[in-house]
């Protein structure tokens, strides 16, 4: 993104344009139509009422000491209805959030981690770049969770794989099957899942992402990863005699 | 010794001391300078009284009314305290009029003066762009319930205050901070919002300061039932640009410089001791503090009594105060001055 020299003379009190990217190339009106989606959330006026600009949130904020990233900006940009703010942030802000919501503590009773999450959602439900690009580096995962049921499994224990994980990953992953035999409950003598998962449960856990719209976020976030899931997933469903719309 | 309180100014404080001496048995003479009653919220035109959106004409004529049943009150309009003699108990008042009144007790009540924007040099272009005005300025609209452009007759667009203008301000000489002023641009931007709904408020601050009620009075419903933009981080100066204003400051929020268009500015003035204040510390010789104001005593569990004894100030003859407080110690004066009248036959043994 390229600074824009000569801000249209009626949005020249975004503070976006104070900070130089200001994405000229989305149009207002889109941006003004993610605000209003924002906005008409059932939830947002639960978590914004106004701001004293006392910065507890930011110093309550893990996030804000690693990245610079402040829920202060977020609330304050919402209540002022700064349609570029608030777009810039929804591009290079809200995945910064890690949705801990120490920012609770605030005094007026607002909730910028709620406001992010909202924020989240319609940048997910709007395939936003930004939402993409944070999600690709989780396509594992979510493939994972949503093929297996559980997110992290043993055979991820690989010596290559997590370099900060020591130098014991090495060793441990070659007798995988062994240490998982020696755990006290059954259901964990598992490598390629955390533990044992019916294919009754992960029909209804595939069931509930494809009713509750996750799989059709997917779908927009990442279509490849959607189809082969898809795949992975149509068999096991035929089996249990499901047939999804 | 004298059953008379001589009450000075026919403000809020004053109507209100001169009332509770009468309602104490005494006798209570007002003096008020102007041609009426009624002090800075009927000649200054302030619309709605902070912080309970009371018509100000209305509760002025109010407090008026009350006192004028009082038998024991008496009022003396267009007229000033020239010199005072004798001491407590037996006091001569010297009135502009040539009668002299025989008073055991007087109470100071002369209040403030708006802060003159042009006063030590010019400030935000007050005198020059006549879309910058003082609260009092807007005041007078509010009471014909309209909000315009002066220079165009309009609603504005965008509309902001400038907070602590004469306030807190070292270089200024006004050290203090004027305690009203946050209430009352927060007032008069729900009262703009409510008139002119597609006008953008902003008020620009160094802190707010709304105290006790005031915060959820005033601060809060502003800003969240009528989306009152408060931004952290005070003007330096307001320019002209084509046919606008552009206010500059700092972005606090974003860490920046900010320069917003706004079609009327509203510098939020504070409150300064007032001419008659500063008169009547010379006639009366009571000793008035650094900042100008009456000094008291014996603050902060005396704070009504000036340094000659028999001489007692309420309101914001004292220092900046809102109506409130500026009641409460109209009601403290008068109950001391009563008092102090009395001493001989009720002294405590």
């Amino acid at each position: 993104m390229s600074p824009t020299a000569t801000p249209t003379p009626t949005h020249a009190d975004s503070a976006a344009y104070k900070l130089g990217r200001t994405y000229p190339d989305v149009p207002l009106e889109e941006k003004q139509r993610l605000f209003d989606e924002i906005k008409a959330d059932e939830r947002f006026h639960d978590y914004l009422y106004g701001c004293y600009e006392c910065g507890i949130c930011v110093a309550a904020c893990p996030s804000a000491r690693y990245y610079d990233f402040s829920p202060r900006r977020i609330a304050q940009a919402a209540a002022r209805e700064d349609v570029e703010l608030v777009y810039q942030q929804m591009q290079e802000d809200i995945w910064d959030c890690s949705q801990c919501f120490s920012c609770l503590r605030c005094p007026r009773g607002n909730n910028p981690g709620g406001i992010i999450t909202v924020m989240r959602e319609v940048a997910v439900n709007n395939g936003l770049e930004s939402a993409k690009q944070a999600l690709r580096g989780y396509t594992r995962i979510i493939y994972k969770i949503m093929s297996t049921g559980t997110q992290v499994s043993p055979d991820m224990l690989q010596a290559d794989a997590f370099p900060d994980w020591g130098p014991s990953v090495a060793k441990v992953s070659q007798k995988l099957d062994l240490w998982r035999r020696a755990l006290p409950p059954e259901t964990h003598h598992t490598t390629t899942t955390g533990w044992e998962i019916s294919t009754r449960t992960l029909v209804e856990l595939y069931l509930i992402w494809h009713k509750t719209g996750a799989l059709n976020m997917i779908s927009e976030l990442d279509p490849s990863l959607h189809s082969l899931l898809e795949e992975v997933m149509e068999d096991l469903l035929d089996e249990e005699g499901y047939e999804l719309d | 010794m004298s059953e008379t309180v001589v009450v000075i100014g026919g403000g809020p404080g004053g109507i209100e001391a001169a009332r509770q001496v009468a309602d104490l048995g005494a006798h209570a003479v007002l003096v008020e300078a102007r041609e009426r009653l009624g002090g800075t919220p009927i000649f200054a035109n302030y619309a709605a009284l902070t912080p309970y959106f009371a018509n100000a004409e209305e509760a002025m004529d109010a407090m008026i009314a009350a006192l004028e049943q009082r038998r024991r009150a008496q009022v003396r309009t267009s007229t000033t305290v020239t010199a005072l003699s004798g001491e407590a108990g037996a006091f001569k008042v010297e009135l502009s009029t040539g009668e002299t009144l025989d008073a055991g007790a007087v109470i100071i009540a002369t209040g403030f003066d708006h802060f003159d924007p042009g006063r030590e040099r010019q400030i935000y272009n007050y005198y020059q762009y006549p879309d910058v005005l003082a609260l009092q300025d807007l005041e007078a609209q509010l009471k014909e319930h309209k909000v315009v452009v002066p220079s165009t007759g309009r609603a504005p667009e965008s509309i902001c205050w400038v907070q602590c203008v004469g306030s807190r301000d070292r270089n200024i000489g006004n050290e203090w901070c004027s305690k009203v002023c946050c209430g009352i641009a927060s007032k008069q931007a729900i009262e703009v919002r409510k008139l002119s709904p597609q006008t953008r408020a902003y008020i620009f601050y160094i802190d707010m300061r709304m105290y006790g009620y005031w915060e959820t009075q005033l601060y809060w419903p502003a800003q969240e039932q009528h989306h009152v933009q408060y931004i952290k981080g005070i003007i330096t100066e307001v320019l002209e640009r084509g046919d606008r204003l552009v206010v500059r400051g700092e972005d606090t929020t974003m860490g920046r410089p900010l320069e917003v268009p706004m079609d009327m500015v509203i510098l939020s003035v504070g409150m300064e001791p007032s001419a008659g204040t500063k008169a009547m510390g010379d006639v009366l010789g009571v000793e008035r503090n650094r900042h100008g104001f009456i000094e008291v005593l014996n603050p902060p569990l005396d704070t009504v009594s000036t340094t000659r004894p028999g001489v007692f100030a309420c309101g914001a003859a004292l220092g900046p105060a809102d109506l409130e407080d500026t009641i409460s110690s109209a009601g403290a004066a008068a109950g001391k001055a009563v008092a102090m009248l009395r001493a001989d036959s009720l002294a405590v043994a």
